[in-house]
């Protein structure tokens, strides 16, 4: 909450008689303003002795407020934007590419639903193994559970490749795991963290190694959201919608494919049921639900929310070892 | 002689209603919205669970705005002005409404194409026009996305100015679709009262800043006549209707389901928003997804939902579908 003085020194229409009339009016900063009704206190400026100059500062801070949503587009630039940059990641998997018509979308969230040990993590692995090796870019993985395991992205890796010279497969090797950067956190708190500073490198477009982020793992959402909900106070919603909206922000912005993780819980009537409730239920674009058919290795993946597809569509898929 | 000019009148009926006709014609709306007229300065809300089809109506009713209401020769039926849409959900597909836009399109000229019995030249022209037709309609699509309140409020302050710059082109806006309302409840209402500077200091509460964004929306509303359409999603499971239906399932009673359950009355929802939005909203209708499933063709199994008008309230359950085409009634 910038105050009013601060931006004196770059719009000095915004002087010390504009900053005490709207303390009078108990508007102190920017987002003071945008609680008021700007056209009363226009009319109020009407009523002072430097009614002009008031009304020109009235008119010079609605343009910084113009300044502080994101740009408006149209149909058509939208479009432009969305066929430049928001391609398709191909999961490694091909049920769930042949479900999703390619695979994991650039700009969009999407959240894998199962219970324990129904293949999401190996779906979390194979995906950021597919992504280093063939779409050139880099992975981010944010691991709340160990689940890491370099050892199952090499096998992933090297399973479809010819077997060639051993050198030249050790560095590709070499190359390819070091476009995936796993870092472990264990609570909102430093998932936030993790977040707000890869926003920030994006923005500055500083990039770890030569390739650009084009994926972000975060296996799993539920278990850092779920010690923080339930009680009275409403904090812990309001973490998790800020946590869903910051992964949003940036898939969107900086042309991210995020993918996150959440388990089940026991619902009404005995049938499970996403975690994490009704609030979080509009946060990702798409939602998958996994199951594995029991001791066996075939997975039954369907969809339950699509921006485009219906509800209900299903595919298997088996993931070799 | 003044007393009698009182008494006389200024017009007759029939000229009143033909003035006040000719500007203000009822919108009517794609199903499900078409069983109540909806025309500009009325709010709409449409309020369902999360996944319901309510974006997809937002979407179906941005069409029929930017549609022309002929384009050589074919009807469309549209409105012919602008859309405007906010996005708090941030969770828009332009793919999906390019494809509704351009299957809408083709079924306008294919039933030119049979009228003309297909003559090779006209067919080629009428895709042709279909690209500029295209064109313009995605041009008079206005997005943004807002994270966060303030966003929010920065928009809404800056529209007037915006929609004024559109009327100095000659373009008109006719509705104002915001997706969804509720977006930032959680957040708004976690932000904490810091100890401010100054007693009367508005703080940032859900109150304020929903007071202050019906007063912006109602001061475009009077500004610019349009139709605004908020959707809303529910935040809070019903447990009381979840038992009930458990109860029911166990029973082999249907009943429930015929006469469409639940009435005005025991609303399957939790209203959670400050008085000030629910006292500004003219009309509210809400859907929710049903337990059957239609077979459309082979592979494709569509789900149903129910749709029910609760302001005004009417009695009765309307079914659709989503198809790849957009939303149908089922009868």
């Amino acid at each position: 909450m910038a105050p009013l003085k601060s931006l004196e020194q770059e719009y000095p229409i915004l002087d010390s008689n504009f900053q005490s009339f709207c303390a009078s009016h108990d508007i102190f900063s920017v987002e003071d303003l945008l609680l008021h009704d700007l056209y009363v206190l226009a009319a109020f400026a009407e009523q002072e002795s430097s009614s002009e100059r008031l009304k020109q500062g009235i008119a010079q801070v609605l343009s910084i407020i113009d300044g502080q949503h994101q740009p408006w587009l149209n149909g058509m630039e939208l479009l432009e934007d969305a066929q430049r940059n928001k391609h398709v990641l191909s999961t490694g998997c091909e049920g769930i590419d042949l479900l999703l018509h390619g695979g994991l979308r650039v700009g969009q969230l999407t959240e894998l639903v199962g219970p324990s040990s129904s293949g999401k993590t190996q779906v979390c692995l194979l995906a950021a193994s597919n992504v280093a090796k063939k779409h050139i870019g880099s992975v981010v993985y944010l691991d709340t559970g160990n689940s890491f395991s370099p050892q199952r992205v090499t096998q992933f890796i090297c399973q479809h490749s010819d077997p060639a010279i051993d050198q030249a497969k050790h560095t590709t090797l070499r190359k390819v795991m070091n476009n995936i950067s796993c870092q472990s956190v264990f609570d909102i708190f430093t998932m936030f963290d993790v977040l707000h500073q890869l926003e920030f490198n994006l923005r500055s477009q500083i990039q770890g190694g030569d390739c650009k982020v084009q994926l972000l793992i975060v296996d799993s959402v539920s278990s850092m959201v779920t010690p923080i909900l339930g009680g009275s106070g409403s904090q812990g919603h309001a973490l998790m919608i800020s946590a869903g909206y910051l992964l949003k922000k940036l898939a969107h912005e900086h042309n991210v494919a995020v993918l996150v993780t959440n388990h089940t819980v026991g619902g009404d009537g005995g049938i499970s049921k996403p975690a994490l409730g009704e609030s979080w239920k509009s946060i990702p674009h798409v939602r998958l639900l996994l199951s594995r058919d029991h001791g066996g290795s075939i997975c039954n993946v369907s969809i339950l929310k699509h921006p485009s597809m219906a509800v209900g569509k299903a595919a298997r898929f088996m993931i070799h070892n | 002689m003044e007393a009698k000019g009182w008494i006389s009148g200024d017009e007759s009926a029939k000229e009143m209603l033909g003035r006040v006709l000719s500007r203000a014609r009822p919108f009517l709306l794609l199903p499900p919205l078409h069983r109540v007229p909806l025309r500009p300065r009325n709010v709409l809300e449409i309020v369902g669970p999360s996944p319901s089809a309510k974006t997809h109506l937002l979407i179906q009713a941005a069409l029929t705005c930017v549609l022309p209401v002929d384009w050589n020769g074919v009807h469309y039926g549209g409105f012919d002005g602008l859309a405007i849409f906010i996005d708090l959900d941030c969770r828009f597909d332009i793919f999906r409404f390019s494809h509704l836009l351009k299957l809408r399109l083709a079924s306008g000229s294919i039933s030119e194409i049979d009228r003309e019995q297909n003559d090779n030249t006209k067919k080629r022209s009428s895709i042709a026009y279909d690209e500029e037709l295209y064109t313009l309609c995605m041009r008079r699509f206005s997005y943004v996305r807002c994270y966060d309140s303030f966003e929010f409020l920065a928009t809404l302050k800056t529209l007037h100015y915006r929609i004024q710059k559109e009327k100095a082109y000659g373009n008109c806006v006719h509705m104002l679709l915001i997706d969804s309302i509720g977006a930032f409840h959680w957040i708004d209402r976690a932000s904490t009262c810091l100890p401010l500077r100054g007693n009367n200091r508005k703080s940032h509460s859900i109150q304020t800043v929903l007071e202050t964004v019906v007063q912006e929306i109602r001061k475009l509303l009077l500004l610019h006549p349009m139709l605004a359409i908020a959707t809303k999603a529910t935040l809070f499971g019903n447990r009381a209707m979840n038992e009930a239906k458990c109860r029911n399932l166990r029973k082999p009673d249907t009943s429930y389901s015929q006469s469409g359950g639940i009435t005005a009355l025991q609303l399957p929802y939790r209203e959670y928003m400050p008085s000030a939005w629910q006292t500004f909203v003219t009309h509210r209708i809400l859907l929710r997804p049903s337990d059957d499933h239609l077979a459309v063709s082979d592979d494709q199994n569509h789900s149903v939902y129910f749709s029910e008008w609760l302001l005004p309230s009417l009695s009765f359950l309307d079914k659709f579908i989503v198809k790849e085409a957009g939303v149908f009634l089922v009868a």
